[in-house]
């Protein structure tokens, strides 16, 4: 029997379908090259994909056809020797549907396998995202401007060829760089894509994550429901309605926090989320009632609290905020957890306002997707210049 | 209405007053698996909050289906019914005749109970749309049909509706170098279509929850006249119209005030624009370029301004030319139609 490869790759549903299709169709392309069989799909359950909620793709190859066969007999694998991750905000963990629970970005790692991630933060700050693991596995930084474009416009900023260069280093053995060189060039006819393919290869370093480091969390989980639980008829109990919050200060009760499906939390679709200033809030009611995901909490004193277990960070809030400033939205990589702000605001008005002009001006700044056409023409020149420093 | 029709009270909701004296109840909560800025979600939790809580929802095959009720779990706190793609129009009018029987055997309270059927487009648009006009012409039920238009399918990624306009972009109608412009037909007139041909139903009504109040309370209406309804809400959709989901609210306003989608409501057979499209045919505001509205979506990146030109025509058209502007697309004389080449 031969080798089997299993490369995942982690990715925003919609905003980086294109880019993860381009990554898992090159690497099956580069290993045809060396004669490798392969195949590249994306993980059915994902469909339909939805913009932000995470989904996944995979490339399997085997050095032969019935190698590829015995490893296309699951579903999807249960163990891979890369993890790419195309957005940083993926490490604190991917929740792709209901029941899934918070599974750690490094889940299926095998032992000493690579993790790649599209970033530009530290080693440090995203091995603090990532679950731990028991064994120790290695952390590749592609560094650059995370790409999200959409379904019809595509952001070609190189970040596919750079990924696909990594593996070629990471991994020899599923293809080689001349290989890629070849597949790129044939099937984009860009020169200049190539030499970000070497570039990346060239540049490639990684860090060794032991199994010390990491969030110490234990991610939720679910036990689905057995058939015999099910209820006649698929019927599926409803939420029930929701419930006064307390003031910490007060201890007075008042305003509304809905009861929220509990088998699917969808923070983890979030790559920014809305920071309130609870000292210029007028009360206008709009972020809570223009919110898509339901996410507010009504503050026994009428204010409005984003709740972080509920929020996927889509920004309506911020857009309808008649109040400039008052609601803004943050990288995600700058929080490390899902408090609550207003709860905050409560306890220490001042430290609040420290912490809010803290997060307001941190970088890098991010959107996600098409505002206007000719915009992508305008950040590729930038994102290529990151990547270029390396 | 003629005496025979045997119509049952319904509930007395009165118009909101305004978005401070809302309820702070939600009936549609959070924990539904749609895209980030999914304005459908927002109809959806609009809709049972101006409703309220003794309300019957029944969902048609779409995104709101397949996304609120992933896998064994679900956001609805009021009951929540999934019924086939088609069928939303059957949905509504057996599900009001049933409670209409079980509280007439005296098997349950009588009390009006508020029907709500949705479909999206393609379910109400292309594959429902005689359900939905046989309900509209049975007057003795009280139901609700809305439609929930993000213009394609795009639960299964984003295929053609009879609701997508004129060039989108869509997995159906992808521009390719030798062709640019791949889908040629013009967007369904379904909220004048089921007024003009519906003598029976009371009222219809066009809504974007870009305008909240203005949506809620034409639901409220709709629930209120009783008989069968009917609401066409144009919700903008970030995967499928290909945006930063941060501008979901303000596409939705784009879309009113450029014309493209006019906002009114025919109430007993008389018609009344409403919103900012009243502001507009008063000239009290401008009617905003649709370039505008055209360039901020992927879905449109391929026009040229030929492209963008002719679909301002279109617009134009529909705001002069029309027998009814806006709402009837009956011409007075035949107009030329010039499409780019």
């Amino acid at each position: 029997m031969g080798r089997l490869f299993a490369v995942e790759i982690i990715y925003r549903g919609i905003f980086q379908k294109t880019l993860a299709k381009n990554i898992s169709r090159g690497i099956v392309l580069a290993a045809h090259q060396a004669g490798k069989p392969g195949i590249s799909f994306g993980r059915y359950s994902d469909s339909p994909e939805r913009n932000g909620i995470p989904a996944k793709s995979f490339a399997i190859v085997g050095t032969d056809q019935e190698t590829l066969e015995r490893g296309m007999a699951k579903y999807e694998p249960k163990e891979v020797d890369i993890t790419i991750t195309v957005d940083d905000t993926l490490c604190k963990g991917v929740e792709s549907w209901a029941w899934y629970g918070l599974q750690p970005v490094n889940k299926l790692l095998k032992q000493g396998g690579t993790l790649i991630v599209t970033s530009r933060e530290t080693p440090e700050a995203l091995i603090s995202m990532a679950h731990r693991k028991e064994y120790p596995y290695q952390l590749c930084i592609v560094k650059g401007t995370v790409s999200f474009s959409g379904l019809w416009v595509y952001k070609d900023d190189h970040s596919d060829v750079r990924i696909l260069g990594t593996i070629a280093r990471i991994l020899p053995e599923l293809f080689t760089l001349d290989s890629l060189k070849k597949v790129i060039q044939d099937e984009w006819h860009d020169a200049v894509k190539v030499s970000s393919a070497e570039r990346a290869y060239e540049r490639f370093t990684s860090t060794t994550v032991r199994p010390n480091q990491g969030n110490p969390e234990t991610p939720y989980k679910f036990d689905l429901p057995k058939w015999h639980e099910m209820g006649e008829g698929v019927a599926i109990p409803s939420i029930p309605t929701g419930k006064q919050i307390e003031d910490p200060g007060t201890h007075a009760m008042g305003g509304y926090r809905p009861d929220r499906n509990p088998t699917f939390k969808k923070f983890s679709t979030r790559t920014m989320r809305p920071v309130v200033d609870f000292d210029t809030c007028i009360k206008c009611t709009l972020c809570w009632l223009q919110c898509p995901d339901t996410c507010f909490d009504v503050t026994p004193d009428g204010l409005y609290d984003a709740n972080m277990q509920a929020c996927c960070g889509c920004g309506v809030c911020e857009a309808v905020c008649p109040v400039p400033n008052c609601v803004t939205m943050i990288n995600e990589t700058e929080f490390r957890d899902n408090s609550s702000q207003w709860e905050a605001w409560k306890k220490d008005k001042s430290g609040y306002k420290t912490w809010l002009q803290q997060k307001i001006e941190s970088r890098p700044e991010r959107s996600h997707g098409f505002r206007y056409r000719g915009q992508y023409k305008e950040q590729i020149p930038e994102m290529l210049e990151i990547a270029r420093e390396g | 209405m003629a005496t025979y029709v045997n119509i049952e009270p319904t509930q007395n909701l009165e118009p909101f007053k305004g978005v401070k004296k809302l309820p702070l109840e939600e009936y549609f909560t959070s924990g539904h698996r749609t895209c980030q800025g999914c304005e459908s979600a927002l109809v959806m939790k609009m809709m049972v909050k101006a409703a309220g809580p003794r309300t019957i929802v029944l969902g048609s095959t779409g995104c709101m289906y397949v996304a609120n009720t992933t896998y064994y779990s679900t956001s609805w706190v009021v009951p929540w019914m999934h019924t086939q793609l088609g069928s939303s129009g059957s949905a509504a009018l057996g599900t009001a005749a049933g409670l209409k029987a079980l509280m007439r055997k005296g098997k349950i309270k009588n009390e009006p109970i508020n029907v709500i059927a949705f479909c999206g487009d393609g379910g109400g648009a292309d594959m429902g749309l005689g359900a939905i006009s046989a309900t509209l012409t049975h007057p003795d039920y009280n139901c609700l049909i809305l439609m929930y238009d993000n213009e394609s399918y795009a639960n299964t990624d984003i295929q053609l509706s009879g609701s997508t306009p004129w060039g989108a972009n869509t997995t159906f109608s992808t521009p390719g170098p030798a062709k640019r412009i791949m889908h040629h037909r013009w967007k369904k007139n379904m909220a004048g279509m089921m007024a003009a041909g519906h003598p029976t139903c009371r009222y219809v009504a066009t809504i974007c929850m870009s305008y909240g109040l203005h949506g809620m309370n034409s639901i409220r209406k709709a629930l209120t006249i009783g008989g069968p309804t009917f609401i066409h809400s144009l919700d903008p959709c970030p995967k499928g119209w290909d945006y930063d989901p941060i501008q979901s609210h303000e596409l939705g306003e784009l879309a009113v005030n450029t014309g493209v989608w006019p906002l009114y409501e025919v109430e007993d057979g008389v018609l009344r624009l409403t919103g900012r499209t009243q502001q507009i045919a008063d000239k009290r505001i401008p009617r905003q370029p649709v370039r505008d509205y055209l360039l901020r979506q992927g879905r449109f990146a391929h026009f040229t301004d030929d492209d963008i030109d002719y679909f301002q025509s279109k617009v134009d058209e529909m705001w002069h030319k029309w027998l009814i502007p806006g709402a009837i697309p009956f011409h007075k004389e035949i107009e030329a139609d010039n499409p780019p080449a």
